[in-house]
């Protein structure tokens, strides 16, 4: 049986990880988790299939109900910024899911990235729910709950270890393999011998794709884009593309040296299509990291900034910062950002304050209110006019 | 290539009547005319997922006090902008809330309720809660109005739909990145819920349906 649901585990997280380009909606609402009594915690995660696939198998051995919210099959950091997972999720599934009947406390444990859509200040107003932050990974719950609900600073934080990077690369080495081999078939069609270009290609694109984010560690400094740095143009990410377009060069020799023919179209279709991949693949990699924001959108660099006057120290917004920007100073009892190079520009922070004390701010001195950022998701990721 | 695909589905909401009507292959706008017959002046209405206030503007065309409800902002900017340049700017309220929060309301508040492709949207514990509140802040002897995508019980029908839906879903999703779902279950849902059905109208492909059910002093 173990086996069994081990080999489940694994097929399942293959899978998805090679579609996790698109979402994959799971069935919302009720699950039990062990044998849960009416003092159980209550657990709240995003509808994204694979999600709740690695939630299950984080936290078995602890009894608890979870609740599965409709975040159209997304994942629940990209849900809540773009405000797929957002209060009326919440609001809904609390009300219609039967949970009031199953337990006697009104405490549900909320993922720690879902506060960038999700107001708990609105949920406990309108469901008389009070919300936890629970910790960013799934794996840290069963000590959280075991440390009485409080979370540690490494908790709060996001990382980018070396399996998420590899999990990042395979989703895009397969979205773009697949682009690639269906723009070859007619070709293939033509002349058959094409196709074991084509599928070395693939290996092609999985070698730059791959090398790329085991290296992103060393990328990352010259990804880093200060706040009014001329995004279009920019010299450091110029040595980012060079460095992957040498991987890519190399991969190209490797194939000539394997195959044992230079002939010039071929060189040139590798070269063509190689280049080609490094660019989509740069075009948003700091979009692709949990760690760096991205900047696609010129006009939607953002800062954020602390109104000192409104800040009344409840520190709820250092709790939600995934990145650690935030500290509390004891002594003034007033929040500052000793970190806010580190910001990804997510939004948590104000749209948690229950006191309207921070805002985002862009280089033409622009500022969008708490009240705009709540509604309209106005971070990175949301919507605009 | 990000930018643009971006930029394209940031607007998807003012595309959404388009989607709408072709994916229904132009029977929407019909549809909302026959059941908004139910609906007399000065009737209290209640729109749920008045989504671009489509139904909306039906009922508000009859003379009746509309509240519309629906959970996406965006959407319901569009409905007041469309109702803001008709005639009928004094006698809507729209609010931002989901079904979850119909428990607001009060008992015997409307007159009538009405949902145009909503339901679909909703999970089952949803529906079976949406069902048991239009119940409750319904008056007695009045009447629920539904226009929805469902799923035949006939598997030939289902079949059918299937192969005619692949690529009108694929079609109106690249022009205006809009798309429906079908309910399942519909008629037997309402029923359990305590209503008496009066009156359902199926289009040929049985896809579609047009649902009036009352609430009676026995149930």
């Amino acid at each position: 049986m173990r086996v069994t649901y081990f080999f489940y585990y694994v097929f399942i997280n293959v899978v998805e990880t090679l579609i996790r380009l698109f979402p994959v909606p799971a069935k919302t609402g009720y699950r039990k988790i062990g044998s849960p009594n009416e003092d159980s915690p209550v657990l709240l995660t995003c509808n994204f299939h694979l999600t709740i696939h690695r939630l299950k198998r984080a936290i078995r051995g602890i009894n608890c109900h979870l609740l599965i919210a409709n975040s159209k099959g997304i994942n629940v950091w990209c849900a809540a910024t773009g405000g797929l997972l957002n209060n009326h999720s919440v609001i809904s599934v609390i009300k219609t899911s039967g949970i009031e009947e199953k337990v006697n406390h009104r405490k549900i444990m909320l993922p720690q990235l879902a506060a960038p859509g999700i107001e708990a200040k609105e949920i406990q107003k309108k469901t008389s729910w009070k919300v936890i932050w629970g910790p960013i990974y799934a794996k840290s719950i069963p000590s959280f709950i075991k440390n009485n609900f409080v979370k540690s600073e490494i908790m709060r934080q996001v990382k980018f270890p070396i399996i998420e990077r590899i999990e990042m690369a395979i989703m895009w080495w397969f979205f773009l393999s697949v682009i690639q081999f269906i723009f070859w078939i007619p070709f293939i069609i033509w002349k058959p011998f094409l196709l074991e270009e084509a599928l070395s290609l693939c290996v092609q694109i999985f070698g730059i794709s791959v090398i790329s984010f085991i290296l992103f560690p060393l990328f990352e400094p010259l990804l880093k884009v200060k706040y009014k740095a001329d995004v279009n143009f920019n010299f450091k990410r110029l040595i980012v593309i060079f460095i992957m377009m040498l991987i890519a060069a190399t991969g190209v020799v490797i194939y000539t040296f394997v195959i044992k023919d230079y002939a010039k179209w071929m060189l040139i279709r590798w070269s063509i299509i190689s280049f080609i991949m490094v660019i989509i693949i740069n075009m948003d990699l700091t979009g692709t990291t949990p760690v760096l924001k991205s900047d696609l959108h010129e006009e939607r660099l953002y800062h954020v900034v602390i109104d000192k006057e409104k800040c009344r120290g409840t520190g709820i917004c250092v709790e939600v910062c995934p990145r650690n920007c935030l500290e509390m100073d004891t002594k003034t009892n007033k929040v500052s950002d000793p970190r806010a190079k580190d910001c990804v520009q997510c939004g948590a922070c104000i749209v948690q304050c229950p006191f309207d004390a921070l805002f985002f701010r862009n280089n033409q001195d622009e500022i969008i209110s708490p009240e705009n950022v709540r509604k309209y998701k106005l971070n990175l990721m949301g919507k605009r006019d | 290539m990000g930018y643009v695909l971006m930029k394209i589905l940031e607007s998807a909401p003012y595309r959404y009547d388009k989607g709408v009507r072709i994916l229904t292959l132009g029977k929407i706008d019909k549809a909302y005319g026959r059941l908004t017959q139910q609906v007399k002046k000065g009737d209290n209405v209640l729109d749920i997922g008045c989504g671009t206030g489509m139904l909306t503007l039906h009922a508000l065309i009859k003379g009746a006090n509309v509240t519309g409800i629906d959970i996406n902002p965006e959407m319901l900017e569009i409905a007041r902008i469309r109702i803001e340049n008709s005639d009928f700017k004094e006698n809507v309220n729209l609010l931002e809330m989901g079904v979850a929060e119909l428990d607001n309301f009060d008992e015997n508040e409307f007159d009538v309720i009405m949902s145009g492709l909503c339901f679909s949207e909703l999970s089952n514990d949803e529906l079976n809660y949406t069902l048991k509140f239009c119940k409750k802040i319904l008056k007695h002897n009045s009447v629920l109005i539904i226009a929805d995508e469902v799923k035949s019980n006939l598997f030939v029908f289902r079949f059918l739909n299937f192969l005619i839906r692949i690529p009108l879903v694929i079609v109106t999703y690249i022009l205006t990145q809009t798309t429906t779902k079908a309910v399942k279950g519909l008629e037997e849902k309402v029923t359990r819920a305590g209503f008496k059905i009066e009156s359902i109208r199926k289009n040929k492909m049985r896809n579609f349906i047009e649902l009036v059910a009352r609430k009676t002093k026995e149930n």
